[in-house]
């Protein structure tokens, strides 16, 4: 153009001038003061597809009106003051509507950056000039990035939020509006499987009358969209649907979907329902769209699982607990009744003891005043009847007198306190029957907690025994003697301990935890009878006896009351017997 | 060199009814309301603004750079820290994700950038009366020193900057940034000299 030819050029400049105006991979326009077509260069013309000819001396604004529109009228005329000014695409999109050379791009016109500057000439501004450069293609790829982006976090946020949900169906409601933002999807129907298998329920739905949600709500292979439903094993787009003829075109006719994707929902093998999503607008579905909401459908299928198995596990533990309520009201019912029952069975027994002693006493006094004063005036046969007559008198009452004492026991409130077992047992050796020579003692004898008055009738119990069940001739040999034992049990748990274990094998334990606690084991041995291993079990039990004690008097109480006193105590009791060797009691109490 | 009080106000006036014009361009382009805090004008040697920069702007600047000549020439620069800059891309151009500066976005700035120095520049040019010509803008994301260096080393003449501090506010966020016009010593004069005569034409 002009300036090509300008005679004050140099060749290098006139040469660079004309490369720009036949070459540049830009578009250059320059105007005169009244924006006046002046040059148009070859890539204007390709783009513009007019030729320079043709626009030269035309007005910018006349050629290209939407300057005006959009108010770029300001700029051209502020290059004419100087100024330079650069045009970004984000902000403007382009300057000059010319045609985009990328197809598919989805742009209608070139995307493009600009600058309008002042031309100026030997210190003049004689016009303006206008630079554009073509940036669809990277626009483009940034809106390409953009959306993988966008997708992109709707799948984290979709995994995020729908494998920590509590309730999915719920979640996949928040999940469309984002979904449908992105694709321009207008509906959906969430259907889970019946526990039948052979339905499909509505779960949740969107975009869809609440009319054809009551009518679509439950769907069977009967109907055509139930059988595509029930069928469905991969995910699928539904395209054209407004041109279908296919029997799901109920899709189109009933709920207006122009195409839809529909995602089966699988876990494992298990086929949980199929997810339906639909556009009423589009007739076919964006490349990658089936991809991302099948992606987005094995979330939710992963989601739903979960939900059945918490579900499952749920209902499950509020059985087991239903039932382990239930355990425990049958067993405190049971208790409760027990404890009646035993309350009113001591009650019994302490009465029928009570009231038992005074007709024993007159039948006792009847038969010595028979003796003492009748005895010379009777025959031999009734005075041996009488003698026999007033030793049952006084085994009954021996009896009875147990039996009170046993009850008493049971019933009384008792306060445990630390007894020295030296003094406890010299009492109840004083008060027994036993000769001090056939009694060792091994001191030192170690201090327990106990009640002093119970500890005693056990001591005295047991001594009595040991000296008592000898065979006949022989002279009783009873040593007694205390051990230092450890128990890994809480001592509070003592009291429950059976009281009539046999011994237990307790060791002594450093490395146990938790911290062992101290017991006093009070041995009684005896070289006596011995007691058959069958009867060990039985012989703290009340009225038991042992097989072999026929021969010996006695009420079958003794050892009873000792078990009864040891529970009362929190302690324990046990024996270790042989028969023809001998026995050997212990007493486990707490140490002091 | 210095601005005596009434010169400074002189000139903090003047930028300010420059940047009313750039608030009212950016408005117009992006549709929403921008306000440009009233500047903080101050005068420093070349050599001082390097680490008067540094100890506010740490790490990666993007720079804005015009050159302008005539009367009175120089160098303009808006200098925005990466973080504000890349703030300032999403809040003009609605894209929430943008993280980073790619060249749609650094166009964006340049855009910006070229909108406020013609705002500022303009000023001269109307207080001279005369036309101040302007190089197209260049962004370049750098360093302070090396955007500093890269201009001073060219000339020894450059000795004076002449420093505005400004902030843009749009939205509920605010955006700060620095621009800086380095001067020669002749310009400078120059400059002050008109900036007399303007307040003497304003108190007749």
């Amino acid at each position: 153009m002009e300036q090509k030819h300008d005679s004050s050029l140099g060749p290098q400049e006139a040469a660079m001038i004309g490369w720009i105006h036949d070459f540049a991979p830009y578009g250059v326009i320059t105007t005169d003061c009244a924006f006046r077509i002046q040059s148009w260069n070859h890539w204007m013309e390709i783009h513009s597809g007019r030729g320079s000819g043709e626009v030269a001396g035309g007005e910018l604004f006349k050629l290209f009106p939407e300057l005006i529109e959009r108010g770029f009228v300001a700029r051209f005329n502020r290059a004419l003051e100087g100024e330079v000014s650069v045009l970004s695409t984000a902000l403007h999109g382009y300057l000059l509507a010319l045609p985009p050379v990328m197809r598919d791009s989805g742009f209608h016109e070139m995307q493009q950056t600009a600058r309008v500057a002042p031309l100026r000439y030997q210190g003049q501004t004689v016009g303006t000039i206008i630079i554009l450069e073509d940036v669809t293609q990277r626009e483009y790829q940034s809106s390409v990035l953009r959306r993988q982006h966008e997708r992109d976090n709707i799948l984290s946020w979709a995994l995020a939020h729908l494998l920590e949900s509590q309730d999915p169906r719920r979640s996949i409601r928040e999940l469309f509006f984002k979904v449908a933002e992105q694709f321009d999807l207008e509906a959906y129907l969430l259907y889970m499987t019946e526990p039948d298998g052979a339905t499909i329920k509505l779960q949740a739905a969107g975009g869809v009358s609440q009319e054809a949600q009551d009518q679509l709500g439950r769907l069977t292979a009967s109907s055509a969209l139930g059988r595509r439903l029930l069928g469905s094993r991969r995910p699928e787009a539904l395209e054209d649907l407004q041109q279908s003829t296919a029997e799901e075109s109920i899709l189109h006719s009933f709920l207006g979907f122009h195409a839809c994707a529909i995602i089966p929902l699988i876990v494992g093998d298990e086929f949980l329902g199929a997810l339906c999503l639909a556009t009423r607008i589009r007739a076919r579905l964006q490349e990658g769209e089936l991809d991302l909401l099948s992606t987005i459908g094995q979330y939710l299928a992963v989601a739903l699982g979960k939900e059945a198995t918490n579900l499952k596990l749920r209902s499950a533990q509020s059985k087991l607990s239903h039932h382990a309520q239930g355990l425990e009201r049958i067993v405190d019912e049971r208790t409760v009744r027990l404890r009646e029952i035993i309350s009113e069975l001591e009650t019994f027994s302490h009465t029928v003891a009570h009231d038992l002693r005074a007709p024993i006493r007159a039948l006792t006094g009847y038969c010595q005043v028979l003796i003492e004063d009748f005895s010379a005036s009777l025959p031999a046969e009734a005075r041996d009847i009488i003698d026999r007559l007033h030793g049952a008198c006084q085994r009954l009452d021996v009896l009875t007198q147990d039996l009170l004492e046993f009850s008493k026991i049971s019933r009384q409130e008792i306060q445990l306190a630390p007894v020295d077992l030296d003094s406890v047992l010299s009492e109840a050796l004083f008060l027994s029957l036993a000769e001090p020579s056939s009694i060792t003692v091994r001191r030192p004898l170690f201090s327990v907690v106990a009640h002093r008055t119970l500890l005693q009738q056990c001591l005295s119990n047991l001594i009595d025994n040991a000296v008592k069940f000898v065979a006949k001739g022989a002279r009783p040999q009873v040593a007694i003697w205390t051990e230092y034992v450890w128990t890994e049990t809480d001592p509070a748990a003592a009291p429950r301990q059976p009281p009539f274990s046999p011994a237990r094998q307790t060791s002594r334990s450093v490395d146990d935890s938790p911290a062992p606690s101290r017991k006093v084991r009070i041995m009684v041995e005896d070289k006596g009878i011995g007691i058959p291993p069958e009867a060990h079990g039985k012989i703290f039990g009340i009225f038991e006896r042992g097989a072999s004690s026929a021969a010996f008097p006695g009420s079958g109480i003794g050892l009873a009351i000792v078990a009864r006193a040891m529970q009362r105590m929190g302690g324990a009791c046990g024996v270790e017997s042989e028969v023809g060797v001998g026995s050997r009691f212990w007493l486990e109490l707490p140490s002091a | 060199m210095d601005l005596n009080p009434t010169q400074k106000d002189a000139l903090t006036e003047l930028i300010n009814i420059g940047y009313a014009r750039a608030a009212g361009a950016l408005s117009d382009l992006t549709g929403h309301r921008i306000t440009l805090e009233v500047p903080h004008v101050a005068i420093h040697k070349v050599s001082e603004i390097t680490p008067m920069l540094q100890k506010v702007i740490e790490g990666e600047v993007a720079s804005v750079h015009q050159v302008f000549g005539g009367p009175i020439s120089g160098d303009a620069i808006l200098l925005l820290d990466k973080a504000a800059a890349v703030l300032l891309n999403r809040l003009l151009t609605d894209r929430p994700e943008a993280k980073e500066l790619d060249g749609a976005a650094c166009e964006v700035i340049t855009e910006v950038g070229n909108i406020v120095l013609n705002a500022c520049l303009g000023v001269f040019g109307n207080l001279l009366q005369v036309q101040v010509a302007f190089t197209v803008p260049d962004l370049r994301i750098e360093s302070v020193q090396q955007v500093l260096s890269s201009i001073t080393v060219e000339d020894q003449e450059l000795q004076f900057a002449l420093m505005i501090h400004t902030r843009f506010y749009l939205r509920t966020s605010n955006v700060s940034g620095y621009l800086v016009m380095i001067l020669g010593v002749t310009s400078l004069e120059r400059l002050i000299l008109e900036l007399k005569k303007w307040e003497d034409r304003q108190a007749g």
